[in-house]
């Protein structure tokens, strides 16, 4: 943490005010935790989710354990297909950069899981509700994990 | 319950002349005086409501503000629930004296939402209210949940882009007659259509306001109030009617494809309100509404899911202008978070000021709902992982 500046004002009726400049970075290390089989898979080009090892119960994104059940879910990999819910062309950069605005989000129902994602789709035609989408694994050095796949519309014009 | 005092500072892009703990030591202060108190000794227990360590430096915040306000040496908790901190703060105090630990309960709550941080560093902080490991990756600005959630409405009901921009400008329109407003502005549908995208549809003037601010409110049993507030006999008593609360997935594409455009959570919370108010036809009971216009179209929604006009009909309803000053349930006298604005911890009980304050007659010829009896509030977290809904009700 650093102070840099102390700035004197005048407040709404004229009178002095001060005001300090502060500066405070952060830095972490955060454990993807339970994920782990996730960043793996992505490393693999594939994505994964979870089931109940009892009652079959899917889970994208992936679950410690069955919500109905309490008991432990496993791992399994996804086709990567799925079908576009909403999809909006937004215009300013996610926080960890790596798009260029403006990009086109998506929340996507994923085939093979009950549930889905909210992600980028490649190009820059916006998809209707009801669209195919195909992941694709695009950047082996993304500026997040997560961006290192999107997904395409299936029949665009790449 | 009573609500024995009510108090806010106004709400502004930044003040340069006070702190957070400022602001809610105004906003207390005006509580408790609203109560006719003269010392904050007889109150039992004081409730902190505030987002984000991030926007006010400060942790254990909670703490600081319970001594700021006089109250050190009693208990005090700090409440969050995202967008919907203030309101909770109120169902907490509720809470606690209906479980017979308290009588009386100031909430206060405060955020400096406002300049203090740079754009950046804003956007930075408020990418972390979405999920951390699935979505902030994706997304920063929360217009782009509520857009795809809009999307899908529009998609399914015909809803238009005019039809939410009327939104925006009635809210604007309302703050003009709220001198604690941010920005009350005189704008035109095609101002709003015209304004910067956020994320298509969105546009600048769908979203709402970051401002510097607080607020409190005097909560107490009636025998309380009977004690400790002179000003309690001397105009129309304001109750507490009812309160609900309930939680959706966090993440908008963990939803059903049935719920995707809806707040399921905001219908549970007002459906368990309603309950407890005695309120079975909303918008023929309830007069005025503060309701949670993070973005324009989150306020057209929120007409369908709270009840004041059927499912798909929120569009026709704001062009019509059914909840604008001369409608059937007024929404958002005050300018709403569109025109009063949004300091976080404060905005909710914002809303209950303005609630309480139409319920007893006290607020400005231009914005006053004429005879208003039935009041509430709504907000919610992040696109409906949390809502709060609140019913306020003149007595006597």
């Amino acid at each position: 943490m650093r102070i840099t500046g102390t700035e004197r004002d005048a407040d709404p009726d004229g009178r002095p005010v001060y005001l300090l400049g502060v500066e405070i970075a952060q830095r972490y290390r955060h454990a993807v935790g339970s994920s782990s089989p996730f960043y793996e898979g992505l490393e693999q080009g594939v994505l994964r989710a979870t089931r109940c090892t009892g009652c079959g119960a899917s889970w994208f994104p992936p679950r410690r354990f069955c919500e109905e059940h309490l008991t432990e879910t496993d791992w399994y990999d996804l086709p990567g297909t799925g079908t576009v819910t909403a999809a909006t062309r937004v215009h300013s950069p996610p926080p960890f950069g790596g798009i260029d605005p403006p990009y086109i989000l998506a929340s996507i129902r994923l085939d093979g899981v009950r549930g889905g994602i909210t992600h980028r789709v490649i190009g820059t035609e916006t998809p209707q509700h009801g669209a195919a989408v195909t992941v694709k694994f695009i950047d082996e050095a993304p500026a997040h994990p997560l961006l290192a796949f999107a997904f395409a519309i299936e029949g665009a014009t790449p | 319950m009573l609500v024995a005092g009510v108090g806010m500072t106004s709400f502004v892009g930044f003040r340069n002349d006070a702190s957070v703990r400022d602001m809610v030591a105004d906003a207390a202060r005006a509580a408790l005086l609203d109560a006719g108190l003269r010392t904050p000794s007889p109150v039992d227990m004081g409730v902190a409501a505030y987002e984000s360590d991030h926007f006010n430096r400060q942790m254990s915040l909670g703490q600081v503000l319970s001594d700021t306000v006089g109250l050190t040496g009693k208990p005090v908790m700090r409440v969050e629930g995202g967008g919907a901190t203030g309101a909770l703060a109120i169902r907490t105090a509720l809470m606690a004296i209906r479980s017979g630990e308290a009588r009386s309960v100031l909430v206060f709550g405060g955020e400096t939402n406002g300049r203090s941080v740079d754009r950046a560093t804003a956007i930075e902080i408020l990418s972390l209210s979405a999920d951390f490991e699935w979505e902030t990756p994706v997304f920063g600005a929360f217009a782009a949940p509520y857009a795809l959630m809009i999307t899908e409405h529009m998609r399914r009901y015909g809803t238009t882009e005019g039809q939410f921009a009327e939104i925006a400008v009635k809210n604007r329109r309302m703050a003009l007659d709220n001198p604690l407003a941010h920005r009350g502005m005189s704008i035109t549908v095609e101002d709003v259509r015209s304004s910067a995208p956020l994320s298509d549809p969105y546009r600048l003037f769908d979203a709402s306001l970051l401002s510097d601010g607080a607020a409190a409110a005097l909560l107490a049993t009636e025998d309380w109030a009977e004690e400790h507030s002179p000003t309690f006999a001397e105009r129309p008593p304001v109750a507490v009617l009812g309160s609900g609360s309930a939680t959706d997935r966090p993440r908008l594409s963990d939803r059903t494809d049935e719920m995707f455009p809806h707040f399921a959570a905001k219908r549970r919370a007002a459906a368990h309100a309603y309950r407890e108010a005695g309120i079975d036809n909303p918008p023929d009971q309830i007069d005025v509404a503060e309701v949670y216009d993070s973005f324009s179209g989150a306020e057209l929604q929120a007409y369908e899911d709270l009840g004041l006009c059927p499912v798909g009909q929120g569009g026709q309803a704001a062009l019509e202008g059914r909840f604008d000053r001369e409608g059937q349930v007024v929404v958002n006298p005050s300018g709403g978070l569109m025109g009063r604005g949004s300091a976080v911890g404060a905005t909710g009980i914002a809303q209950a000021v303005e609630v309480v304050s139409q319920l007893r007659g006290e607020v400005a010829p231009a914005r006053q709902v004429p005879g208003a009896r039935i009041g509430m509030t709504d907000t919610h977290a992040g696109v409906g992982s949390l809502s709060v809904v609140n019913v306020f009700g003149r007595v006597g």
